[in-house]
C-alpha cells in the first residue's frame, strides 16, 4: 500500500517515530533556512549508514549558506534540487514507503516544510568488507576479485567487466520485514523474455518475512515437481563467472548483503566447468574436466561399490586385493556396511567441527582426527585399513566438485545402504532411479541434464572437452536455445 | 506415497532374503582344486585363497565333483565359492573319470569359472601342491610357457570342454605337469572320442 | 496421460533400439543346431526384415493421418475405442511379463539364489513406476546413458573373448534346411515388439526420418551377429550347456587375470529391463487414456505383479506368458492394427508434425 506524505515536517516526524517505534538510530536534524519567511527543513538519516562528512559537504553546508529570499516552500524545494544540493545522487519522491526505503538504505532525506516533494541524497557511508578473493572459488589464473556484501559494489564489479549498454540491472525488493533489495541482472539482447518473466513471477511469489542471504531464495527459483537433490540454481562469488553466464543468456540475481550471486538456469554440466578451464591450455583443461567427472563418480559410488562387493560379490574383486581386504576386514568387529557408514559419519562430523571451530584450534583438531581415526582405530582393530582408504578417497574426490557436495554426500549414503542391503543389483537400480530423477529435472524450464541428455554433439565442445577459444568464440550458445526448453510449463 | 514406498522396499529387503549376504571375511573363495585317487576312491581337495605360503585345503572323498562340492559346503566350508577358481589339477589316475563325469557337470554350473586352468599331472605334483602355495605359481608359469610355445594346447577349462564336446577323432592337446625334482610340463594328447565312448 | 513436450524421434528410436538389443541379453539359445553361422545370419536378416515390416502400418498412419493408433482410437466411438484400448493394455502387460519372467529367472539362478524372485520383481516394478510416471521423454533421456553403458559392456564382453576365438576353415560354410530357416527366423522376430511400442507413442515425437527405425534394426542386427559369432566361435559348445548364452559370454570374458564382466552384464540387463518395463507402462497408461497418470501406472503395475506371482507358482501360466509363438502373434496384431486405423480413422486436426520420409 502506498501512503502519500503530508507536507509538514511535524507530521513526517510523527509518522517516522511511530513507524520506527522511536528507534535510537533514527536521526532527524531540523534546520532553519536563510530566508525571509523563515523556512524550515529537516535532514532525516539512519545513524551509521551515512557518511557524515559527505552529508555536511554536499547537503548541510550548501543548505545553510544559500539565501532562499522570499521563496515559497515548493519553489525552495525545487531550487534545492536544481542549484543547492551538491550530492551526486539526488532523487525526488513523495511516499512514506520510499522514504523508509531510502533512509534504511543509507540515503539522507531532505524535507522542506510545506513542500510537496522530498529528496534523497546519496550519502551512504557504512562500513563494509572490501573486495577480496573468494575463498570458495580460488583460481590459479584470472581475476582475484570476488563479490562483497553491498549491492552497489557488486553491481559496479559487473559493470566494470561488461561495459555494454545491453547489461541491465532491474531492482526488486523481497522480504516483507527485511525489505531486502535485489537486482536481476541480464544482457538484454541475450536473455529470453519468457525466462525473465517466469523469474520475476517466482520472485514476486516469495512470501518470506526476511531474506538475509541469497540461499533463502533458491527454493523459490526451483521448478515445480522436479527433484531437489541437485540444485537448479547456481551460486558464484566471482564477477567474471557471472559475466560469462550472462553472455549465455542466463540471469543473475544479486541480493543485498550477500557476496554470493544466484544464477539461473543452472545445468549439471556447469558443475564441472571452472574459470581456470578457460585460461589453461585446451588439452589440460579437457584432462581436468575428465578428472572432475571421474572424481564425481568415485565420490558417489566408491563406498557403495566397496560395500556391495565385500558383502555380496567378493569374487569380482581381483585376487591380490581380495586377500588383503578380506584379511583386514576379518580383524574388525563390525560388519562392513556399518563400518563404512560409521566412518563416513565420523568424517562428516570432523569436517563440520573443522569448519566451525576457531582457526587456531583447527590444526589441533585435524591432528587428533588423523591420529585417532586414521592410525589408532586401525591399529586397535576397530576399523579396517581398506575401509579407511575407501572413505578417505571418496571424501577427497567429493571436494573436486565442491558445489556438488550436498548431493554427493546424500547419494553416497544412499548407495552405501543400498549396496549393503541388495548388493550390486541394488546399486544399479538406485543409479537408474537417480538418472531418471536427474533427467526429469528442469531449471527454469531448461532440462537440467541438457548437452548430455537431451544430447547435443555441438555442445560437447565445452562439456567433456574444452576446445580452443577460436572455436568457442565463433558461436555463443544461449541457454534458452537448448532443446526441449519448456518455459510455458514451469510457471 | 513416497514414504510408504520407502518403508515397503526396506521391509522387503530386510525380510525376504537380501540380508543373506556372503560377506567377504567369511566367504571361502576357492583358488585351486586338485583331484587324485587314494585307496581306489577319488579325493577332491579345495584350496582356499590365502596370502601365506602354507596352503589351506579341505580334502573330501566323493564319487564326483557335484558330491564333493556338496560335502565340502555341508561339512567344512559353508560359503564355498568357485567363481575365482584358477586351477583344476587332475591326477593322471583320476583323469578318465573326471573328464567323462565331472567336466559335463561343471559345464552346466554357472558358479564355476570357465577360464580356470585345467591340467593333468602326476601324483608327485599333487603332493607338492599340498605342501606349499608356491607350486601353483610354478604350474601357472609352466602353463604360460607352454601356451607361448604351442598355442594349440588347451589350457583352460572352456577350451578343454569344447574340444571334448567337439568329438574330434584326432584328439587334442592338454598340458601335463610332472615332477621329479622340479616341475616340468609336457603336452598330452587326449582322445575325445575314446573318453565319450568310455562314458 | 498428461501432454508431454514433443521430443526427438531420434532419441525415441535409440531407446527402442536398446530395448530390442536387450532382448538378446535375455534370450535362450533356441536356434537350430544344424544351421551354420552364415545360415543363422541369413535367418537373422529375414527376421529383422519382418520386424521392419511391422513398422510400416504405423509409418503410413503417421504420414497419412498424422496420428498414432491410440490417438486415432481415442477420437473414435466407444465401440472402437474400448476394444483397441483393452487389446493394447493387455498386450503391453503381457510383453512386460514376457521380459520380466526370464530376467528374474536369470537373476535368481545366476546371481542371488537365496533371494525370492517376487522380491526382485516388487523392487524392480517400484522403480519402474517412478520412471513411468515421469513419462516417455524422460525414459528416452535415460536411454542415452544406457546406450553409453551398453557400448562399454559390449566392448568388454566381446573384447574379453577375443583371445578365445577359434576360427576354422569351415567356419563360413553354408548349412541348413528350410525348416531350420523358419525356426531361426522366428527366434529373431522377438524385437518386433518395438514396432508396437512405436505405434502407440510416436505422436509425441518430432523430426521423424525413415532411416531411424532402419538404423535401429540394423544396429540390433549387428549386435545379434556379434553375439552369435562369439557364442559360436569363442564359447562354443559350452554356451549350449547353460541358459542365457549372453551371460555365458560375459562370464568367459577376461583380460589376463581380470574377469567379472558378468557384473556389467547384470547391470545392463537390469537397466534394460527397467527401461523396457517403464516404457511399456507408459504405453499401457496411454492405451488406458487416463489423465491420472500415477494411479493408472500403479493399477497396472499391481496387475503385473499379481500375474507374475501367479506365474511363479503355476507353471502352465508361466509357460503361456513366456511362449514365443503367442508373443509373436500378439506382436503381429499390435503392429498391424494401425492398418485398420488407416482404413477407418479420421484425419487429425492437430498441427502437422514435421516428418519427411
Amino acid at each position: 500500500m502506498v501512503i502519500t506524505l503530508k507536507n509538514s515536517i511535524k507530521e513526517i516526524k510523527l509518522n517516522l517515530h511511530t513507524k520506527f517505534a522511536d528507534s535510537a538510530d533514527l536521526t532527524i536534524r531540523e534546520i532553519t533556512l536563510k530566508s525571509a519567511n523563515r523556512l524550515t527543513a529537516a535532514v532525516i538519516t539512519m545513524e551509521g549508514l551515512v557518511d557524515k562528512e559527505q552529508l555536511a559537504q554536499s547537503v548541510l553546508n550548501p543548505l545553510m549558506v544559500y539565501d532562499f529570499g522570499n521563496m515559497p516552500p515548493q519553489r525552495a524545494a525545487e531550487t534545492i534540487q536544481n542549484s543547492v544540493a551538491a550530492a551526486a545522487d539526488l532523487a525526488a519522491f513523495t511516499t512514506v514507503d520510499e522514504l523508509v526505503t531510502y533512509i534504511t538504505s543509507g540515503f539522507a532525506v531532505l524535507v522542506v516544510d510545506g513542500a510537496e516533494i522530498l529528496f534523497a541524497a546519496g550519502t551512504q557511508g557504512y562500513a563494509f568488507r572490501g573486495v577480496s578473493e573468494p575463498e570458495s572459488e580460488v583460481v590459479q589464473r584470472g581475476s582475484r576479485e570476488g563479490f562483497s556484501e553491498p549491492l552497489r559494489v557488486n553491481m559496479s564489479l559487473l559493470r566494470r567487466r561488461m561495459k555494454s549498454p545491453e547489461l541491465v540491472f532491474e531492482q526488486m525488493t523481497v522480504g516483507s520485514e527485511s525489505q531486502t533489495q535485489l537486482m536481476l541482472c541480464y544482457l538484454q539482447s541475450k536473455v529470453s523474455g519468457q525466462l525473465l518473466e517466469t523469474l520475476r513471477s517466482r520472485l514476486n511469489a516469495c512470501r518470506l518475512e526476511t531474506v538475509l542471504g541469497a540461499g533463502y531464495l533458491s527454493d523459490y527459483l526451483e521448478d515445480k515437481n522436479t527433484s531437489r537433490l541437485f540444485s537448479g540454481v547456481g551460486i558464484s562469488e566471482r564477477p567474471d563467472t557471472v559475466c560469462g553466464k550472462l553472455t549465455e543468456g542466463r540471469i543473475a540475481i544479486i541480493v543485498d548483503g550477500t557476496p554470493a550471486v544466484l544464477i539461473v538456469p543452472r545445468l549439471f554440466v556447469e558443475e564441472f566447468q571452472g574459470v581456470d578451464d578457460y585460461s589453461n591450455r585446451t588439452y589440460y583443461a579437457t584432462f581436468i574436466r575428465l578428472l572432475k567427472y571421474l572424481s564425481f563418480f568415485i565420490a558417489v559410488f566408491l563406498p557403495g561399490l566397496y560395500v556391495a562387493l565385500a558383502q555380496f560379490h567378493p569374487e569380482y574383486i581381483p585376487s591380490f586385493i581380495l586377500i588383503k581386504t578380506a584379511e583386514a576386514l576379518s580383524q574388525t568387529p563390525l560388519p562392513v556396511t556399518l563400518e563404512v557408514l560409521m566412518m563416513t559419519l565420523v568424517y562428516e562430523i570432523m569436517k563440520e567441527a573443522g569448519l566451525r571451530i576457531p582457526k587456531s584450534l583447527a590444526h589441533a583438531v585435524s591432528i587428533v582426527g588423523a591420529l585417532v581415526i586414521g592410525e589408532s582405530a586401525v591399529t586397535a582393530g576397530i576399523i579396517s585399513s581398506s575401509t579407511l582408504m575407501v572413505v578417505a578417497t571418496a571424501a577427497i574426490c567429493s571436494y573436486v566438485t565442491a558445489s556438488l557436495y550436498p548431493p554427493i554426500m546424500a547419494l553416497r549414503l544412499v548407495f552405501i545402504v543400498v549396496g549393503g542391503l541388495a548388493g550390486l543389483w541394488g546399486i544399479v537400480l538406485a543409479t537408474a532411479v537417480v538418472i531418471i530423477s536427474l533427467c526429469s529435472k528442469t531449471s527454469l524450464g531448461v532440462p537440467y541434464m541438457s548437452s548430455l541428455s537431451p544430447f547435443s554433439l555441438r555442445r560437447m565442445r565445452d562439456v567433456f572437452l574444452r576446445v580452443s577459444w577460436k572455436e568457442l568464440g565463433r558461436h555463443t550458445i544461449r541457454v534458452q536455445k537448448f532443446p526441449e526448453t519448456e518455459a510455458d510449463h514451469v510457471r | 506415497m513416497r514414504r510408504l514406498l520407502c518403508i515397503v522396499c526396506s521391509m522387503a529387503f530386510l525380510l525376504t532374503g537380501c540380508s543373506h549376504s556372503r560377506q567377504i571375511e567369511s566367504a571361502a573363495i576357492i583358488e585351486n582344486v586338485t583331484v587324485d585317487r587314494q585307496d581306489g576312491g577319488l579325493v577332491y581337495t579345495f584350496y582356499r585363497l590365502t596370502s601365506g605360503d602354507d596352503p589351506w585345503g579341505i580334502a573330501v572323498s566323493a564319487k564326483n565333483f557335484e558330491e564333493a562340492c556338496r560335502l565340502a559346503s555341508e561339512e567344512y566350508i559353508p560359503n564355498l565359492s568357485l567363481s575365482k577358481l584358477e586351477l583344476l589339477l587332475i591326477s593322471e589316475d583320476a583323469a578318465e573319470t573326471v573328464m567323462t563325469t565331472d567336466l559335463p557337470y561343471i559345464s552346466t554350473q554357472p558358479f564355476f569359472s570357465p577360464v580356470a586352468y585345467l591340467t593333468l599331472c602326476d601324483d608327485r605334483t599333487v603332493d607338492a601342491f599340498r605342501k606349499t602355495n608356491r607350486t601353483q605359481r610354478l604350474i601357472e608359469q609352466q602353463l604360460i610357457l607352454l601356451k607361448n610355445h604351442n598355442p594349440s594346447v588347451s589350457i583352460d577349462y572352456l577350451s578343454v570342454f569344447n574340444h571334448l564336446a567337439a568329438d574330434r577323432a584326432e584328439g587334442f592337446l592338454v598340458p601335463f605337469i610332472y615332477s621329479d625334482k622340479e616341475l616340468k610340463i609336457a603336452e598330452y594328447r587326449l582322445h575325445a572320442k575314446k573318453m565319450t565312448e568310455n562314458h | 496421460m498428461s501432454a508431454e513436450t514433443p521430443f526427438s524421434s531420434k532419441r525415441f528410436l535409440l531407446a527402442l533400439m536398446l530395448a530390442a538389443c536387450s532382448v538378446i541379453l535375455l534370450q535362450n539359445h533356441s536356434l537350430s543346431e544344424n544351421s551354420s553361422f552364415l545360415f543363422e545370419l541369413a535367418s537373422m536378416a529375414a527376421g529383422l526384415a519382418l520386424c521392419f515390416l511391422c513398422f510400416v502400418p504405423t509409418l503410413l498412419l503417421r504420414k497419412l493421418r498424422n496420428a498414432d493408433i491410440l490417438q486415432l482410437s481415442a477420437r473414435s466411438p466407444a465401440v472402437v475405442k474400448l476394444p483397441v484400448a483393452v487389446f493394447y493394455a493387455g498386450y503391453f502387460v503381457y510383453t512386460a511379463l514376457y521380459f520380466l519372467i526370464p530376467y528374474t529367472d536369470m537373476f535368481h539362478a545366476k546371481y542371488y539364489p537365496g533371494v525370492s524372485p517376487c522380491l526382485i520383481t516388487v523392487v524392480l516394478l517400484g522403480c519402474c513406476v517412478y520412471a513411468a510416471v515421469k513419462g516417455v521423454n524422460v525414459i528416452t533421456r535415460f536411454g542415452i546413458f544406457l546406450f553409453l553403458f551398453a557400448m562399454l559392456t559390449n566392448i568388454l564382453m566381446f573384447g574379453g573373448n577375443l583371445t578365445a576365438l577359434e576360427l576354422t576353415a569351415d567356419s563360413l560354410s553354408w548349412q541348413g534346411s528350410t525348416d531350420d530357416f523358419w525356426q531361426n527366423t522366428r527366434y529373431f522376430l522377438t524385437p518386433a515388439f518395438i514396432a508396437a511400442v512405436f505405434a502407440c507413442l510416436n505422436a509425441e515425437t518430432n523430426n521423424f526420418r525413415l532411416r531411424q527405425p532402419v538404423c535401429a534394426l540394423l544396429f540390433t542386427g549387428l549386435k545379434y551377429a556379434a553375439v552369435l559369432f562369439f557364442i559360436r566361435f569363442a564359447v562354443g559348445a559350452y554356451a549350449g550347456r547353460q541358459e542365457y548364452p549372453t551371460f555365458v559370454l560375459s562370464r568367459t570374458a577376461h583380460f589376463d587375470r581380470f574377469a567379472g564382466v558378468e557384473s556389467f552384464y547384470l547391470a545392463l540387463a537390469t537397466m534394460s529391463v527397467f527401461m523396457i518395463v517403464s516404457l511399456l507402462l507408459c504405453c499401457v497408461t496411454k492405451a488406458a487414456d487416463r489423465e491420472k497418470n500415477l494411479k493408472t501406472v500403479v493399477l497396472f503395475t499391481l496387475i503385473l505383479l499379481a500375474m507374475y506371482t501367479v506365474s511363479a507358482y503355476v507353471n502352465s501360466v508361466k509357460e503361456i506368458l513366456t511362449n514365443q509363438n503367442v508373443f509373436i502373434i500378439f506382436t503381429g496384431i499390435a503392429s498391424l492394427l494401425p492398418l485398420a486405423g488407416l482404413i477407418g480413422g479420421r484425419k487429425s486436426n492437430a498441427p502437422t508434425l514435421v516428418h519427411s520420409m
